[in-house]
């Protein structure tokens, strides 16, 4: 008998025991269902930051009210904010990568203050499993940029075979990955399809490279050694399939080039140059020649779609990206299950997906192990202080265009398809010496946390209500409640302490912030709360996620 | 170390303009002690992320290959008249020929001082192209994926689950004899990798123009900033309960320790007078130029900097993407031969590249594809330059080393180029296998290259 059995047991009997002695006879009703149990600040504040971009203590208020499930409920029926119109409303600059400061902004406004605090942050979680990059060739195609991630957002809670049709035919992935133009072949020249897209579509963004078990471990032969999940032969049948496409509208396949309208909707098939032959595909499969590029790009992604290791590799990189690094077998056996089937037959519902990863018992476990949780990505920090602090600027936006520099990560600013990080990455020490990953620490080096740390100096020392000297595009945090109690120290730790870590602050923490406070006169009422921020806002525990 | 009066900060100053120059701060300062060593040796790690087309850097120019490389290459081929040429002792009638931008490393070429290993890669054992198909040998897992051969060009370690790299492997075994060292004896410059990543050290990770240092901390008692320095230390010292935590702290720690040392070591020297390309990865080897420089002051005996370029992942616009890469690789490896010239280490310092893979030598319409072999360069004048070394490939579609597509198998493997860099830079022949754990399947334990 499991924990779970046992505690319906107990339940049960202690129902039984209560009925008994009541000695009320009567008919007998159903009992009502249980209310679900009451939310603490701490666990609101801890599904909010593995939902959103960051907790607030206002959201957690919403958090205890409507309860967890609840409030995730609610969240998945939220529209998308988009980015587009956004762009779209704007005056089209002479060349589109000057809008790219644009497209940062509204990131940044969807993500803090959109109604679709979920889907924003799925979206963003799924920018980083199905990457393309403003860094590199797309830096003068805002348009696309900002459409794909609108792509993005509209799916975070659709299905994932809806998912990977828009990512596949989107002009942004087709530029990105190269399908974009890609021909059938010409034997004579020796040119053969361009298998780029076909590569990292397994590789990245399904099925990922050795079949994997329902829990996610690696399945291994008789030999014990791993079973990849394609060869070069598959990667050339499916690099065949993804022959044919380029701009809708275009002039001629070859003479393609994108247009303020083109790259904002799915690349169009241009039969005489696709493939026709036979095709071999995953598990066996072999498309036969003859097909259309629409009925073979139709096969391919359901082949893809059905095969077995989506479920737990989605699920592994979406609970990573949410929850913790290291979920437990078990945990990504149940989310695979509901990706598998989501309880009404439903493969690859994404919405049910989410859920089941926040709803899990060990998203938010009773008894806290040390590898729960994760490092939170340094965006992420930003993005809670600036939530917490009601960040903004005299212009209303937040043109963070510099973020992969700061932070080492941005909104689509990836340095290559590969993302920010790896979910494999392991640092040295007793994290690899565990066998356990931590992909943020990838970006976590000594030179990048220097550099985060020194924007919470900046932040809190310069970029404040109390700077008069700000630029109007210079995103300041307003600490005004901070500075009515900084006379007192304790009063201004807890408020500080109760927007940033629920109130759940380590003693060494409390300790070195009072000591740094008794060398600032309790007049100086903005150094104190700039000080107490920065000391908070870099700290380790404020760079957990729990 | 920029000291910032807090106060004055919060109340005046346009933090804007402050924050935007601080990229500015940049350069730490490291001290030292002392080590066995009685030389100073450095390997400087260029790699090519994304996988570098080196069979379009080398070619052959004699009329019989030549054809066979423009048939194979159709229209990525370099012009047979463009290529610039180069004395290969010991190729017989073949000769060779660099991509046209390359005049710089061309000359170096020439001079003796650079040299380059040929078809060499990931391999587990000698491998034919019957053994490939019938699969009779052990394979590096999961051939031509980009992060995958990454990992197995740094690591060397196959399918094994101990994930070190050979840098990192070979400065273990260093660890006593530079314990006077003041600053890792691995350096990136480019971020955390799995070339220098070890059990027992760690590598330090710097920014492309060098240490970034702490903003509004000091390291003198009485002045703004050293009750802060030292409580935010203490913060990172205290117990935590999540791994997450200990690792983040550990990595400020050392961060800010680095940053505490600095005084002038870096700036004390004067810059070089060599001029570097404005290059991503001319940047990153000026400041490794620096760093070389300040070596008597940090007491540095031994180094492996890491430095990296990306762009080089050519399925798309390849002829159009290529000349300003490799005109990159060229300028910026140079201007640093140069640069160590200047300061009389360039027999203590050697360059090699790395790369995901070779590029297969057919076609996709504009670019080219992933796989397996290539060439790369060797740098310094403690490297037998004016030469190739290993065996250059016959580029026949389908011919003895082709695996599909023009994907050659290497003729020489990455553990064999490792071994021969770590001797060089003091691992005694009998810990090579340390490095190289593949070597003793290999005839050849040392090509030959370093003097």
């Amino acid at each position: 008998m499991n924990t779970r059995q046992l505690l319906a047991v107990i339940a049960t009997f202690t129902l039984t025991a209560a009925g008994c002695g009541g000695g009320s006879g009567g008919t007998s009703q159903p009992p009502p269902p249980p209310p679900p149990p009451p939310v603490s600040k701490a666990e609101a504040f801890k599904v909010l930051n593995q939902a959103s971009f960051g907790a607030t203590e206002a959201e957690a208020q919403r958090v205890i009210a409507m309860g967890i499930e609840g409030w995730i409920d609610d969240q998945l029926v939220q529209p998308a904010s988009l980015q587009l119109p956004h762009l779209q409303s704007l005056p089209r600059p002479q060349f589109l990568f000057e809008l790219q400061p644009d497209r940062v902004d509204i990131w940044f406004r969807n993500g803090l203050n959109g109604p679709d605090l979920l889907r924003q942050r799925v979206a963003f979680a799924l920018s980083e499993i199905m990457v393309v990059s403003q860094l590199g060739v797309l830096g003068n195609m805002t348009y696309s940029l900002a459409d794909y991630y609108d792509v993005l957002s509209r799916n975070a809670f659709g299905n994932y075979r809806d998912l990977i049709e828009e990512v596949t035919l989107h002009p942004a992935m087709g530029v990105y990955l190269s399908m974009l133009g890609n021909e059938r072949p010409d034997p004579v020249l020796n040119i053969r399809p361009d298998e780029n897209y076909a590569r990292e579509l397994m590789q990245l963004f399904s099925v990922g490279l050795v079949e994997l078990n329902l829990d996610g471990s690696t399945k291994l032969d008789n030999l014990g050694n791993p079973i990849p999940t394609y060869d070069q032969a598959i990667i050339e049948g499916f690099a065949h399939v993804y022959t044919g496409w380029t701009y809708a509208g275009a002039p001629s396949f070859r003479g393609a080039f994108p247009t303020d309208f083109n790259q904002i909707i799915p690349m169009q098939l241009y039969p005489g140059f696709h493939d026709t032959g036979s095709k071999k595909l995953l598990n066996g499969v072999e498309l036969p020649s003859g097909q259309s590029g629409g009925q073979d790009l139709a096969a391919a992604l359901d082949n893809v779609f059905n095969h077995p290791n989506v479920g737990p590799f989605i699920a592994i990189r979406l609970i990573q990206r949410l929850v913790t690094s290291n979920p437990s077998s078990g945990y990504v056996q149940r989310v695979a299950q509901v990706f598998n089937n989501n309880g009404v037959g439903i493969r690859g519902d994404m919405g049910a997906v989410v859920k089941a990863i926040l709803m899990d018992d060990e998203a938010r476990p009773d008894l806290a192990m040390d590898l729960d949780g994760k490092l939170k990505e340094p965006l992420l920090r930003l993005t809670q202080l600036w939530r917490a602090y009601d960040a903004q600027s005299a212009s209303g936006r937040y043109p963070l265009v510099a973020s992969f520099i700061l932070f080492g990560q941005g909104p689509l600013q990836s340095p290559s398809v590969f993302n920010f990080f790896s979910p494999f990455y392991s640092p040295p020490g007793e994290i690899r010496n565990s066998g356990l990953v931590a992909p943020e620490l990838q970006i976590s080096s000594e030179y990048q946390n220097t550099y985060v740390t020194n924007y919470w100096f900046f932040q809190t020392f310069g970029l404040n209500q109390t700077n008069s000297d700000l630029q109007e595009d210079d995103i300041f945090i307003d600490f005004s409640e901070e500075m009515a109690v900084a006379t007192n120290v304790d009063a201004l730790i807890d408020m500080v302490a109760g927007k940033l870590l629920a109130g759940d602050i380590s003693a060494a923490l409390r300790q070195e912030i009072t000591g740094i406070m008794a060398l600032i006169p309790e007049t100086e009422t903005a150094l104190r709360a700039a000080e107490t921020i920065y000391l908070i806002v870099s700290s380790p525990e404020y760079a957990y996620q729990k | 170390m920029v000291k910032i009066n807090r106060r004055d900060f919060l109340r005046s100053t346009s933090a804007a303009a402050v924050f935007a120059a601080t990229p500015g701060l940049a350069y730490s300062q490291v001290v030292g002690g002392g080590a066995p060593f009685d030389d100073y040796r450095a390997l400087v790690c260029v790699f090519f992320f994304g996988g570098n087309d080196s069979f379009n850097m080398l070619v052959p120019r004699s009329d019989t290959e030549y054809g066979v490389y423009a048939a194979s290459r159709q229209n990525l081929a370099i012009a047979q008249q463009d290529l610039l040429p180069i004395t290969t002792p010991g190729t017989g009638t073949t000769l060779y020929g660099m991509h046209p931008t390359m005049t710089s490393l061309q000359q170096l070429f020439e001079s003796g001082s650079a040299a380059f290993i040929t078809n060499v890669g990931p391999l587990v054992e000698p491998t034919s192209r019957d053994d490939f198909f019938n699969k009779s040998v052990a394979l590096p897992p999961q051939l031509f994926s980009h992060n995958d051969q990454q990992d197995q060009w740094n690591s060397l370690k196959g399918n094994r689950t101990s994930k070190t790299g050979w840098a990192g492997r070979m400065t273990d075994l260093i660890r006593t004899n530079v314990a006077g060292q003041q600053m890792a004896t691995n350096a990136s410059l480019f971020g955390n990798n799995l070339l220098q990543s070890a059990d027992e050290t760690i590598a330090y990770v710097m920014g492309p123009g060098g240490p970034l240092q702490f903003t509004g901390f000091s390291t003198t008692p009485g002045e703004p900033g050293f009750e802060q320095r030292q409580a935010f230390l203490r913060i990172l010292e205290a117990q935590y309960g999540s791994i997450y935590e200990r690792a983040f702290a550990e990595v400020q720690n050392r961060a800010i320790a680095t940053a505490d040392t600095v005084t002038a070591a870096i700036d004390s020297r004067p810059p070089p007078n060599t001029i570097f390309p404005q290059s991503q990865l001319g940047g990153q080897l000026r400041t490794v130029a620096r760093l070389i420089a300040a070596r008597d002051d940090l007491q540095m005996q031994r180094q492996v900097f890491f430095v990296a370029a990306g762009g080089f992942d050519s399925h798309d616009n390849q002829n159009q993407d290529q000349p300003g890469l490799l005109a990159d690789i060229s300028e910026s490896v140079s201007a640093f031969y140069n640069a160590t010239v200047e300061l009389g280490v360039a027999d203590s310092v050697t360059t090699f590249t790395q790369s995901d893979f070779g590029r297969t030598l057919t076609s996709n319409g504009d670019g080219t594809d992933h796989a397996w072999g290539g060439n790369q360069i060797i740098l310094g004048d403690a490297v037998s330059g004016g030469q190739l070394i290993g065996n250059y490939p016959e580029l026949r579609i389908g011919g003895p080393e082709d695996v599909g597509g023009g994907r050659f198998i290497p003729s020489t493997s990455a553990d064999q180029y490792a071994a021969t860099l770590a001797k060089w830079f003091g691992i005694p022949d009998i810990d090579l296998d340390i490095v190289a754990p593949n070597l003793a399947n290999f005839a050849v334990r040392d090509l030959g290259f370093m003097a």
